[in-house]
């Protein structure tokens, strides 16, 4: 096996654990940033539950409001918020499109 | 040539850029009988990190669709406001005094709750707990509404809440005395503890 075939190779593999590493902590990232904002929205709709019962209408408005900026973030993360690239480069490291 | 071959694999895998599955812990085939009776096991053997991101989406939506709805209901509720024909409550001019009747007003569904004092006065709320609507019921021990699940308590006078976590007094229930017999004529939702609305 030549030398220029093994560096290759040994880059190569180094890169897609790199890259492939990088990928599951923006995974994982996500998934508990998704968590989080679903405890808060329960937590939003037992108050709004609490509040409707207790007839305190002045506060409904502002929590539907949150519950539903939740909601656009959780859309935003699903959406949008993914690894910027998956062009990986010789190095390992990652390269945007332009 | 087996060196060619090895480079020309390595620059495909490079040029290709394969995308990979993201599961790792995927089980494997491990009795006979998957074996025989193969399938893509990758698809079905875990929950992949894109379904459980969509799963996660979906309940967001349910969480906030839930607490438009709540809000919207007590909203367009605050805002009914309706004349109630007058009921007589079967059994009120036989009650004991320190005891109860369970009736229903204005509507079969909206149960309520007629109290005889000790001093013989009659006093009706709804039999909703104004925390988290378990109904309530006349303690003749203590002399007072009781909510057996989290403890609440009203005074039977005025239904306002002596202690626990409800927020408001119990909903009064205007009644009057037609020769003899006891009349619900019409009923009124009570303030938060605050005062605010």
């Amino acid at each position: 096996m030549g030398a220029l075939e093994t560096l290759i190779m040994k880059s190569t593999s180094d890169g897609n654990r790199q890259s492939k590493s990088g990928q599951a902590a923006v995974w994982q990232a996500r998934l508990i940033m998704l968590v989080m904002i679903n405890i808060a929205q329960l937590w939003i709709l037992a108050a709004t539950v609490d509040a409707a019962l207790a007839r305190h209408y002045s506060v409904l408005l502002p929590l539907v409001i949150a519950s539903g900026l939740c909601f656009v973030i959780t859309l935003s993360i699903i959406k949008w918020w993914r690894p910027t690239s998956r062009k990986k480069t010789s190095s390992g490291y990652v390269r945007e499109d332009r | 040539m087996n060196s060619n071959k090895n480079l020309s694999e390595t620059i495909r895998r490079i040029v290709a850029d394969e995308e990979l599955s993201d599961e790792r812990d995927v089980r494997a085939a491990t009795a006979p009988f998957q074996a025989e009776f193969p399938y893509e096991r990758e698809e079905e053997a875990q929950v992949t990190r894109r379904e459980f991101c969509n799963f996660l989406g979906l309940t967001s939506a349910a969480l906030f669709v839930g607490a438009t709805g709540f809000a919207a209901k007590a909203a367009l509720d605050s805002r009914k406001s309706e004349s109630l024909a007058a009921a007589r409550i079967d059994g009120a001019e036989i009650l004991t005094p320190n005891s109860s009747l369970n009736f229903s007003y204005p509507t079969e569904r909206d149960s309520a709750i007629l109290v005889r004092t000790v001093d013989g006065a009659y006093h009706a709320y709804g039999q909703k707990c104004t925390h988290l609507s378990c109904p309530v019921y006349y303690s003749r021990d203590h002399q007072r509404l009781e909510c057996p699940c989290h403890e609440g308590a009203f005074d039977v006078a005025t239904g306002g809440v002596l202690y626990g976590p409800p927020p408001r007094a119990l909903d009064a229930i205007e009644i009057e005395t037609r020769d003899g017999q006891v009349w619900a004529i019409g009923r009124s939702p009570s303030a938060p503890k605050d005062g605010s609305s």
